[in-house]
């Protein structure tokens, strides 16, 4: 019973990472409909400053999750202005291809700048524990949970309370509908990506003091984050979040008590066997939409 | 219609183009040379083969390269442990399609993005079963040891030592490309095609005059993925030792891509054009990287090591420029109207 305690609490903090991910794809999904694989880019840049800046140049663990989510969300927002916006009248599968460019271009940057070592940034958080029933939680993975809560909630208020938000989920209602009542798009869509990247680069930074990396974590993290949107439901923001927990469980459940090799299938497997059941995912309407 | 006739190009194409690829081995006796001829004519199948997806119906397969290494593997594995190579041909052809059959069963019922995503993530999955099953595929240290194709027929007894005599080869596969393009323009033409065109049209107008479509795509995508998987099983025998990493969504689905965009979609001539261009630049930009070592190396030690990540950023690059600036490729699908009947 114990070790599927601490099972679950291991998987809480995967969850967590996973749904910042794919929270940021669910949005943009939303307002462009765009697959943005490079998401999983904005990840490993996340990744890279925090370790950068606390090994580096000694800047505190804490001041780089919001400087890594400012350059992950710049690093978006330039996705968005030089590709995806040009890009918007054609197609579907000139914006996947584009998408998948991208990802394999800052990958093979990275890979080229800081080569293939993995690296770890510093438990800002050594030693510290919580007991909880028969099981433990380090200290860092408390905040690590803690965060995403306090993330997702932040987008949660930002897409219901303030204009920009509600003019965000607007557009990924009815866009027609949107641009009539005088709703710039541009705005909009670069919001959605300012928000992506930044939620993906908190996610690689909170990562990067649990999980040593290197460049290839940018289209692992991605593809895993797709088979979760899918999983919950293409455009749902609950999907997204509940699927990442499911998932995140699931993982953990799997890797703890079956094999770790057959771990990183269970979020796929799932993926496939939920489509079969349910085509349009756990949350997935008709119109599912933010 | 009327007007003048137009003198018809395309025969005089199609076999100036037959005559380049039967002389072109002759005329590039290199090595280096004949095997890059080699993997352009097993690239042309790929590309055609996605192109019946992409091009034909407007299927947007994200997972196509592990249709070739399930292909790949299937023919290994078989001829390894002591099959004759038509007969692992031939189950590269079947394991394929099979594999095909099982994707595009379930992705099938979806829809755009929906469809996209899948078949990337059925093509992760395939690599993680190559890596895991290693009892079958030994897993990461890849599979050595493949024998050379061979063939018997009207007592002709031919063995293709593919590594150092690569024209015979060349002509294998050059065949199985020029088949894998007659295949192609002939179902363009046929019913079935026309039927795959409606639904890239539009598909539920399709559905609406009668037209099958989940069956039809179904068909074509397994038809697909079988001729990727004899693909593979040439691949497989050619190189002689096969790993997971060549038929990942991320590299070997990337670059069949990039050969369909570069060369244009829905035609064969942008098959060949874009397998022809993506091979030259990909060499070239191995030259280039070999070149650049003395100057990697002036600006950081670690460099001249990291010469692959270069040529997949320079890869990479060049996709991204075409679907910005040329985003119907070289050669875009012209509109075909078909009065013909069958």
């Amino acid at each position: 019973m114990d070790t599927v305690l601490q099972l679950v609490l291991n998987a809480l903090h995967t969850s967590s990472l996973y749904a910042l991910v794919a929270l940021g794809l669910t949005l943009i999904l939303g307002v462009l409909d765009i697959a943005d694989f490079a998401q999983g880019a904005l990840y490993m840049v996340g990744a890279y400053v925090a370790y950068f800046a606390t090994a580096h140049l000694g800047i505190s663990f804490f001041l780089a999750i919001p400087l890594a989510m400012l350059v992950a969300s710049l690093f978006s927002i330039t996705n968005y202005v030089a590709v995806y916006r040009p890009l918007r009248r054609f197609s579907g599968a000139t914006t996947f291809i584009a998408a998948l460019g991208l990802l394999l271009i800052l990958q093979n940057l990275a890979l080229m700048v800081f080569g293939a070592e993995y690296r770890l940034v510093r438990n800002p958080f050594p030693g510290m524990r919580i007991a909880i029933g028969g099981a433990t939680w380090t200290g860092y993975q408390a905040f690590l949970a803690g965060s995403m809560v306090v993330l997702v909630t932040a987008v949660w208020l930002f897409l219901k309370r303030s204009p920009l938000g509600k003019s965000l989920r607007a557009v990924s209602q009815n866009r027609g509908g949107a641009l009539v009542v005088g709703i710039d798009p541009f705005r909009v869509e670069m919001t959605a990506f300012a928000l992506a990247g930044a939620l993906a680069g908190a996610a690689g930074t909170l990562a990067s003091a649990v999980n040593a990396f290197d460049p290839h974590i940018a289209a692992t993290v991605v593809i895993k984050a797709f088979a979760i949107v899918i999983f919950g439901g293409m455009g749902s923001v609950p999907g997204a979040i509940v699927g990442a927990l499911i998932v995140g469980l699931a993982e953990n459940l799997t890797g703890g008590l079956i094999s770790t090799q057959y771990a990183e299938l269970t979020a796929f497997v799932l993926m496939v066997v939920v489509l079969l059941v349910r085509p349009r995912g756990l949350f997935g309407e008709q119109e599912a939409k933010l | 219609m009327s007007g003048g006739r137009r003198f018809p190009w395309s025969p005089v194409f199609v076999v100036l183009g037959l005559a380049v690829a039967i002389a072109a081995p002759h005329v590039f006796t290199g090595l280096a040379a004949q095997h890059l001829l080699v993997i352009i004519a097993i690239n042309v199948i790929l590309v055609a083969s996605l192109d019946l997806l992409v091009g034909g119906a407007g299927m947007i397969s994200l997972g196509h390269a592990a249709f070739m290494g399930v292909g790949a593997y299937a023919s290994a594995i078989l001829v390894r442990g002591g099959a004759s190579f038509p007969l692992g041909l031939l189950a590269a052809f079947g394991f394929a399609a099979l594999a095909g059959l099982v994707v595009g069963v379930p992705a099938l019922r979806l829809k755009g993005h929906y469809f996209s995503v899948v078949t990337f993530i059925t093509g992760i999955i395939a690599t993680i079963l190559m890596t895991n099953l290693v009892s079958l595929t030994r897993g990461p240290m890849g599979l050595p040891g493949i024998p050379f194709a061979s063939i018997e027929f009207l007592g002709i007894d031919h063995t293709f030592r593919s590594i150092v005599f690569k024209v015979g080869f060349y002509y294998l596969a050059l065949a199985f490309a020029v088949l894998t393009l007659l295949v192609r323009w002939r179902l363009g033409r046929s019913r079935f095609g026309r039927a795959l065109a409606a639904i890239k049209g539009d598909e539920n107008l399709a559905e609406s005059v009668g037209i099958a479509t989940y069956r039809t795509k179904v068909t074509a995508f397994v038809l697909a993925a079988a001729i990727a998987g004899v693909a593979g099983s040439l691949y497989a025998h050619y190189v002689v030792a096969i790993d997971y990493g060549h038929f990942d969504p991320l590299y070997g689905t990337f670059l069949i891509w990039v050969m369909l965009m570069l060369g244009g979609s829905g035609n064969n001539r942008g098959a060949v054009l874009g397998a022809l261009l993506v091979w030259a630049i990909w060499t070239g930009a191995s030259f280039a990287v070999d070149a650049l070592r003395p100057t990697l190396a002036a600006i950081s030690p670690d460099l001249p090591q990291r010469g692959p990540y270069v040529r997949f950023l320079l890869i990479s690059l060049l996709m991204l420029f075409i679907v910005l600036y040329r985003p119907r490729g070289v050669l875009p699908e012209e509109k075909v109207v078909s009065l013909t009947r069958d």
